[in-house]
């Protein structure tokens, strides 16, 4: 069965995308217009169990975009509540200072604190409601590779056991074919990534990431006013890394916290989890959380790369949307609404190919020339060297974004050059034996979880007889190399437990406990030797990530 | 329109979709006015024939042979094609069976035409046939037709047509036609083993009144068959925590917690399980548990009724022979 359009991914960016396409193709058939095109031939797949289950984010929203897609969103009600007040502290081990002024990137009136789990849904509803057929459980395994671009999806088999064999509910992959391939597959997406490989679309600059890792609270009435937002700065990150803490305040006495750590620190045995869980002993923070409970838990990837970061996003067949495509805002930390413009942009792309009937690279390179003239260039291009000057330390991302504020962006040197973080590590030089895990961080049960309790709270499930979906290139480096020259970094950089490093006989092995896995692709990104290639699972399987 | 039901036997037995593809011919051939002849095919299998010669259909085909004695996919493929070819069919349907999925996609191509698979109903519409299949799971159903000449194969999903509603001849019988074709030892290139069915431990823990279940602290999978030992001694099924099942030291059957088993059992011995949330999640309602461990601030602890902080190895051992003992006295 071949679409019009297949666009993997129903986040924010792909739904957009699906929905201004099909108000499009409406307007179009309405008016008469010839060929008639309809909503049915778009097709949109999502690995989660329904639609929103894998979307996780602080957040707070710009509603730009929003009013553009559904002009009056506002009189429906998928958001929690408008932004009442931010600060912006600076946080030492027993201190918040407040910052006399809220920097302009954290100014947020007039913005929304949105559930990007509730947000989604009700973009989902509005999007089947146009006839678009969202095919939930159903995950991109491979491409379709064609006349230099791509021509469809195949998607995973499933019914593979532990072994790869097929058990009786064997149903292999199916080939989607479609005239436009849409990859919203947000931060690291598995088929992003061979697409990039494969054709070299890189961009000026590799991709960057941060690790946002979200505890969702209730908490006694009185703590929190709901619209309240705060960031932080500072303690307990050190000041090599780059990232920070938010705290916001939602209806019904209900709390967003968490903490973004930059991919990119020297320290091999950072524990970003950790990080998060002493964040929240800091008084500021445990004076709004002590008493209450923690209801949900999650972690994502964030990409920080910017403008020089995106990949080429239009070819033969195919388009890359919103964090796929590198289109979020690192110094405000908000990607939401660039996401939704931008698959607002591809869907006009899109509709103009499928109208002319011709989705060649050429025609389909409307679509990144539509997001060089729209508001997404001007915001992204004012920030295009912020976060590449904080490779280098807090102080010295300081400076350089204050040459960028009165230079318009441009900064020291433009484009300002970055690598990937994963080379950032310190080599450790240490012995063949494991880094002993006995102390590793337990908490206390009420304020502070071990990871395991919070990979409970993430609702993560996968069908556990299939084969592991985290492929470890070469796993002789974990046991020989990795552990003398940085303590497998695996071990502290998964927010899940994902990784283990067990000594058997005398042989030490990598053991892989690939049914936490909350799917935010950390793995995949800070491996220091590139060795861990993050397939998509069984569909279905990942966490829930429901009310977060 | 001429119909062809291939139907299915082992060892003289009916696969009784077999009949639900009968139903499903027999349909059909009412609804485009065709006519429909049912084939049997297997060694020594004229007894079935005489069986099927009582259904309401045209005739029977026997494709017997000394070397279809046992299914193989070059035997019946070669056999089948033989039929096709002398009787002509325009639309051959089939169970969707295992042994169909093995060998009749195989034949539709070596004649060159298509199949379409795992049908779960049809329709007749303006003169066309059109099959309706599952995709997605069954999210969607997909309408699918032929584009090219027949003979056309389809296979129908078990459970898709009611097997009772096979019509049973007018008259008496249909005539038995016997077809001839030939095999030669050389042509097939699989040699069938013994017929197995894998035995499937069917374990229900939750109907188990004592379960002792082992978590890390077991360390390796030399140690499970203490654990046995003791399960035994005390009338316990035994049961693991998630590692231990990943690592395939146990069955994943025997996996309690949240990605494994639910249970309550009247004691649930924890032996080396730290007690995570998620095999909490799993056990808790027991109504008495036992946990022994080294650490004394594992959290099963907490749900423990009684508490043991020592090494397993020393307690399974000692608590083993003298479950032992006192049985034996």
């Amino acid at each position: 069965m071949d679409a019009d359009v297949l666009i993997v991914g129903a986040g924010p960016a792909g739904l957009a995308c699906a929905l201004h396409l099909s108000q499009l193709i409406r307007k179009h058939n309405e008016a008469g217009g010839k060929p008639e095109l309809s909503t049915e031939n778009i097709y949109v797949l999502e690995k989660g169990r329904e639609i929103g289950a894998h979307q996780l984010s602080g957040a707070i929203m710009d509603p730009v975009a929003m009013r553009e897609l559904v002009p009056d969103f506002e009189k429906a009600p998928p958001f929690d509540t408008p932004v009442s007040s931010d600060a912006f502290y600076f946080f030492t081990g027993k201190r918040a200072w407040k910052s006399p002024v809220t920097p302009p990137p954290f100014h947020n009136h007039g913005n929304y604190i949105v559930s990007l789990n509730k947000l989604v849904k009700w973009m989902g509803g509005l999007v089947e409601k146009e006839g678009v057929n969202l095919f939930t459980q159903f995950a991109g395994a491979n491409l379709i590779y064609e006349n230099g671009g791509i021509a469809g999806v195949i998607t995973e088999d499933k019914g593979v056991d532990k072994n790869g064999k097929p058990k009786d509910n064997y149903t292999p992959g199916y080939e989607l074919r479609a005239k436009v391939t849409v990859l919203a597959e947000g931060p690291r997406g598995s088929l992003t990534k061979q697409l990039v490989i494969k054709y070299k679309l890189d961009g000026v600059n590799p991709q960057t990431y941060g690790i946002g890792i979200k505890e969702l609270w209730e908490v006694p009435a009185g703590r929190i006013e709901p619209g309240w937002v705060a960031h932080s700065l500072g303690w307990p990150l050190p000041l090599d890394i780059y990232g920070g803490g938010w705290i916001y305040g939602l209806k019904d006495n209900r709390v967003s916290l968490g903490m973004v750590s930059a991919l990119e620190y020297r320290d091999p045995l950072f524990d970003p989890h950790m990080a998060f869980q002493q964040y929240k002993t800091h008084p500021f923070v445990r004076r709004i959380l002590e008493g209450g409970k923690m209801l949900r838990y999650g972690a994502k990837t964030v990409p920080y790369g910017g403008w020089y970061s995106r990949p080429q996003s239009s070819m033969s067949g195919g388009l890359i949307i919103g964090d796929s495509g590198s289109l979020l805002n690192s110094q405000r930390l908000k990607g939401i609404h660039t996401a939704i413009k931008s698959g607002m942009l591809a869907a006009e792309s899109i509709f103009d190919a499928l109208h002319a009937g011709d989705t060649s690279a050429e025609k389909l390179s409307a679509y990144p020339k539509k997001v060089e003239s729209s508001w997404i260039k001007k915001e992204l291009w004012a920030v295009r060297n912020f976060h590449q000057g904080f490779q280098h330390g807090f102080f010295r991302g300081m400076f350089s974004t204050a040459m960028q504020q009165i230079s318009g962006g441009r900064g020291f040197v433009d484009p300002a050059r970055a690598n990937p973080g994963y080379e950032e590590y310190r080599k450790l030089n240490r012995g063949p034996e494991l880094v002993d895990q006995s102390g590793r961080f337990k908490g206390d049960g009420s304020l502070t979880f071990d990871r395991l309790t919070d990979v409970f709270h993430s609702g993560t499930r996968h069908e556990e007889d299939q084969p592991c979906h985290l492929v470890v290139l070469e796993p002789d480096i974990c046991g020989n190399r990795c552990v003398r020259e940085y303590g497998n970094p695996c071990q502290y950089f998964c927010p899940a437990a994902v990784y283990e490093m067990v000594k058997e006989k005398d042989a030490a092995r990598l053991k892989i406990n690939a049914s936490n896995c909350v799917h935010c692709k950390t793995c995949d990104i800070a491996d220091p030797y590139q060795i861990i290639n993050w397939i998509p699972p069984e569909g279905g399987g990942g966490p829930n990530y429901e009310g977060m | 329109m001429k119909i062809l039901a291939i139907t299915e036997q082992r060892e003289g037995k009916w696969n009784k979709t077999s009949f639900e593809t009968l139903a499903a011919a027999q349909q059909i051939a009412k609804d485009v006015g065709g006519t429909l002849a049912a084939l049997v095919i297997g060694k020594s299998v004229a007894g079935l024939a005489d069986e099927l010669a009582g259904k309401n259909i045209s005739e029977v085909l026997l494709v017997e042979h000394e070397l279809l004695g046992a299914y193989t996919p070059d035997g019946y493929t070669l056999a089948l094609k033989q039929a096709i070819a002398q009787t002509a069919p325009d639309l051959v349907v089939l169970p969707h069976t295992y042994e169909v999925r093995d060998f009749a996609p195989k034949l539709a191509a070596s004649l060159g035409k298509g199949m379409i698979g795992d049908c779960i109903s049809y329709r007749h519409e303006n003169g066309r046939l059109i099959f309706v299949r599952q995709m997605f799971q069954g999210k969607t159903a997909a309408d699918v037709s032929f584009a090219v000449a027949g003979p056309w194969f389809a296979t129908f999903q078990a459970g898709a047509f009611r097997a009772d509603l096979v019509a049973a001849h007018p008259s008496g019988k249909a005539a038995v036609r016997k077809i001839g074709v030939e095999l030669k030892p050389e042509q097939i290139r699989t040699k069938p083993g013994d017929l197995f069915r894998e035995a499937k431990q069917a374990v229900d823990l939750t109907q188990a009144p004592i379960i002792v279940a082992v978590g890390r602290g077991i360390k390796a999978p030399e140690n499970i068959p203490l654990a046995e030992r003791l399960a035994k001694a005390i009338g316990g099924e035994i049961a693991a925590s998630r590692p231990i099942c990943d690592e395939g030291w146990l069955p994943m059957e025997r996996q309690i917690g949240s990605s494994g088993q639910t249970v309550a059992p009247k004691l649930y011995l924890a032996l080396g399980i730290s007690g995570a949330i998620q095999h909490v999640v799993g056990m808790k309602g027991s109504r008495t548990i036992v946990a022994i461990n080294k650490d004394q601030n594992a959290p099963i602890f907490e749900v423990a009724d009684y508490g043991i902080v020592a090494d397993i190895f020393e307690i399974i051992p000692a608590l083993t022979e003298e479950l032992e003992k006192s049985k034996a006295s």
